[in-house]
């Protein structure tokens, strides 16, 4: 990959990577967001979403005549400590689209009716949230792996009564606090030249500053002591949603490539996996089931999600524990790890088919300060993971014996 | 045969649509092509079960297959050397599937597990109503996966039956896009295919749906969410039909080109999202017309804000649909439109996956024989076109109305 880099005088840090022969350009800004205020989950993502509705130029319905007058795609998505603002259009429209998306970060109005629009659609989603199966599991699932005040505690979405109280005030605060340039990383990738990127980012966000100083606060570990689990029942349901997992370790931990192959190896797909291919192909006891390693400042979840009918739940649960002790025992084969490297060095390849997976592959070494051969290096660190990290790895984070599930769904039958 | 020069990555992405799906299904054995699209997955005697799906997966391979009323759809994306490999599995599996009794019993558990997983959505489970009561004979009716009955219901020797009857080169599409010049692509794919018989050639379903003579309602009560929704379906014309392209740019006018939840930012400027969602009135709304072999439905879907009523959005909805009927777009909203239409385009063709998926999409509906012929059609669209495709599709005699009514726990 073509990849140039350059460093605005403000701290924010652009990548670009031209595509020749396509039309359009993928953008990602990933904002290093702050944490949200102790105990109020909830207020970065109403922040976040009321920046898409009106700015102190122009208001909510002139800004998105602007978007879609260039044909844009574009969203922000917000977690508990980091936001990314993805956006595609064409290339000859890059700078109309910087210049959009540089408004929304950098003076967002937080008209009172548009927050308190966001406000409403949100609460309507937490209450469409509690019916919903896969909702429901992922909230009890964190609920029993972080503890009060732990910023993973609660999904994005935050607590319905966080959202109910959250005042035009209380986001500009936020905004003021956590929505800083430094840290933040811009990536554009496609129909693009790089020193129009460039330029037209410079234009776009070289007056952007911090407005606070950022409280500094470390992701506080988590760690379970024992197995824990928790069912909820959701009425009129006939699927039940697992959520099955511990918590993980920090992208910036040097072991973490070594993670990311360790879940291949697990249960992360259908025919890659040792999990996978059992429940699923095997044994046919679920629709879908993978696992997935997040990849943050912290002990992001490292999870099996499966959706299963209730009278498999306990097989499904118990194959894939079963699964994972073959491995955290030793009993891996060579070409188990084989068939994981493979599969994730070949999906870095097709991951190049489209400017939005281009990006995608620079940004995480961008965003984690890997360094600038990262792109190139990291195949080579997939393919240098030994059984015996695997197993090592299992041991240390994945114990069998001391994990958490939720389930939610149907009521589940009697055990005997 | 069909093949496209996509050279900015060094992959290929080939598809294989066979022309079956629910539509040539009777009641009974609904689901039937939905069911063996799973088992073309389970091996045949040169590649036994297991073996291709782990040399793909090695390959990092993105590779899947989709079953719709009209079409069941096959396709791998692999790095550009990979060809072969996913060449020979198609054409192997195109004649050749085991299908055995095991294997049939075994996938029959995930296919029951899909269909749950979908009822745990009163979205799905709402518009799998609208769509019974929309066709009173049309096969459309029934949907794809099946109902959970007629699922546990299959036998192993129907799905083999269904399966040598359709799946030929006769009757499928194969195309391709990737990392090497059309001819080349082509060559190796014909070497694969080649040799593959044909089938006896299948004559299309006959029940062509008879005219609706007044508006249709279903409610759905479940407790299942916690919103109520709503689906207001008119009858829309198949694919081929001159006013399909018209129809895509009404879809864009009314919701955008692209649909999402609050995180989406594009699209608002859309007649449906200012009526509903600027106002509170929903939380989402999507317009949607599909290229389909057979006159269909263009579909819009809200779900309700909080303290919204059924009754109101509905006539809401109904409005700004009798107005974009009446009266043709501003220069700016048609010029928002267009650019809407022509950036999708460009992101869609940018994926060497979905550029081939498009252009089989056109092919297997009839809605165009190029991608360039369609993107022609859609960029000669003019806002009188939007205005007389909606003042043809907005009628009350070919509409039907769906609630989705959520009930205490």
């Amino acid at each position: 990959m073509d990849v140039r880099r350059h460093r605005l005088e403000n701290g924010l840090r652009v990548a670009a990577i031209p595509i020749p022969g396509l039309l359009s350009a993928a953008v990602l800004l990933a904002i290093e967001a702050g944490f949200e205020p102790l105990g109020r989950p909830g207020v970065g993502r109403l922040c976040a979403l009321t920046m898409l509705r009106g700015t102190t130029t122009r208001d909510a319905k002139t800004w998105a005549d602007a978007l879609d007058g260039i044909g844009a795609a574009a969203r922000l998505d917000v977690g508990s400590h980091a936001a990314t603002f993805s956006a595609q259009s064409l290339g000859s429209d890059l700078d109309v689209l910087l210049e959009l998306m540089a408004e929304a970060v950098m003076h967002p109005a937080f008209a009172p009716n548009e927050v308190e629009l966001v406000r409403q659609q949100t609460v309507a989603q937490i209450e469409e949230d509690a019916r919903n199966t896969r909702a429901v599991a992922e909230s009890a699932w964190r609920e029993l792996v972080y503890p009060k005040g732990h910023p993973f505690r609660a999904r994005p979405i935050g607590d319905v009564d966080v959202v109910r109280a959250a005042s035009a005030d209380d986001l500009r605060e936020h905004h003021r606090r956590a929505i800083h340039p430094d840290g933040a990383v811009l990536v554009v990738a496609g129909g693009v030249d790089p020193q129009q990127v460039f330029d037209a980012s410079a234009k776009a966000f070289s007056s952007w500053r911090a407005g606070g100083s950022r409280e500094e606060r470390k992701v506080p570990d988590a760690r379970l002591a024992s197995t824990v689990r928790r069912i909820e029942v959701v009425p009129d349901k006939t699927q039940s949603d697992v959520v099955l997992g511990w918590p993980g370790l920090p992208r910036t931990d040097p072991r973490f490539v070594a993670a990311r192959v360790t879940n291949m190896v697990f249960a992360a797909d259908t025919f890659a996996s040792r999990a996978g291919h059992v429940v699923r192909d095997e044994l046919g006891l679920a629709y879908y089931v993978f696992s997935t390693i997040g990849g943050s400042l912290g002990q992001s979840p490292w999870v099996v999600r499966m959706g299963v009918n209730p009278i498999n739940v306990e097989r499904a649960v118990s194959t894939t524990l079963e699964e994972l002790r073959k491995i955290v025992d030793g009993k891996v084969a060579e070409e188990d790890l084989e068939l994981a490297q493979d599969k994730l060095v070949g999906e870095l390849d097709v991951a190049r088919e489209s400017p939005a997976g281009v990006a995608s592959l620079l940004l995480e070494g961008e965003v984690f300060n890997l360094g600038p051969d990262y792109a190139e290096r990291y195949p080579r660190e997939l393919r240098a993971v030994t059984l015996e990290q695997v197993v090592e790895i299992a041991r240390a984070f994945l114990p069998p014996d001391r994990h958490a599930l939720a389930i939610a769904g149907p009521p589940l039958p009697e055990r005997d | 045969m069909h093949a496209l020069e996509a050279r900015h990555a060094p992959v290929v992405s080939l598809w294989v649509w066979y022309h079956v799906g629910g539509r040539n299904e009777v009641p009974g054995t609904t689901g039937m092509s939905h069911f063996l699209e799973h088992m073309l997955f389970k091996g045949t005697p040169k590649h036994p079960k297991g073996d291709l799906d782990k040399l793909l997966a090695r390959y990092g391979a993105l590779w899947n297959a989709f079953t719709s009323e009209d079409v069941t759809c096959y396709f791998e994306t692999v790095p550009a050397e990979r060809y072969p490999v996913a060449l020979d599995l198609e054409a192997d599996r195109m004649r050749n599937a085991l299908i055995t009794v095991e294997e049939t019993e075994a996938e029959r558990n995930v296919i029951v597990s899909e269909r749950e997983g979908l009822e745990n959505d009163p979205s799905f489970l709402l518009g799998e109503q609208l769509q019974a009561v929309a066709f009173a004979r049309h096969p459309y009716a029934q949907g794809v996966i099946g109902s959970k009955e007629e699922i546990k219901l299959m036998t192993r020797d129907g799905l083999y039956a269904h399966y040598r009857r359709h799946y030929a080169p006769s009757n499928a599409y194969f195309i391709v896009a990737g990392d090497a010049s059309a001819e080349e692509l082509l060559d190796r794919a014909s070497a694969a295919f080649g040799s593959l018989d044909a089938e006896v050639p299948i004559e299309p379903p006959k029940a062509p749906e008879p005219p609706q003579y007044g508006e249709k309602r279903v409610i759905v009560r479940r407790a299942g969410g916690a919103l109520p929704i709503i689906q207001i379906g008119h009858k829309a014309p198949r694919a081929s039909d001159p006013r399909a392209p018209a129809l895509s740019a009404l879809a864009v006018a009314l919701a955008g080109a692209t649909a999402g939840g609050g995180e989406a930012a594009s699209g608002r400027s859309s007649r449906l999202y200012r009526a509903l969602v600027d106002t509170g009135l929903a939380t989402t709304v999507e317009a949607t017309f599909q290229l389909m072999k057979d006159p269909y439905l263009f579909v819009v879907e809200a779900h309700l804000g909080p303290g919204a009523t059924h009754d109101r959005v509905e006539r809401v909805v109904l409005d700004e649909l009798e107005k974009v009927a009446r009266t043709t777009l501003t220069g700016d909203e048609f010029g928002r439109v267009r650019r809407q239409m022509l950036s999708a385009s460009a992101f869609m063709t940018d994926t060497v996956t979905w550029r081939a998926f498009r252009f089989g999409q056109l092919l297997a509906t009839g809605a165009a024989a190029s991608l360039g012929e369609w993107y022609d059609r859609l960029a000669a669209v003019s806002a009188e076109d939007v205005r007389a495709a909606a003042e043809s599709v907005f009628q009350e005699r070919g509409r039907v109305v769906g609630w989705f009514v959520p009930e205490p726990s």
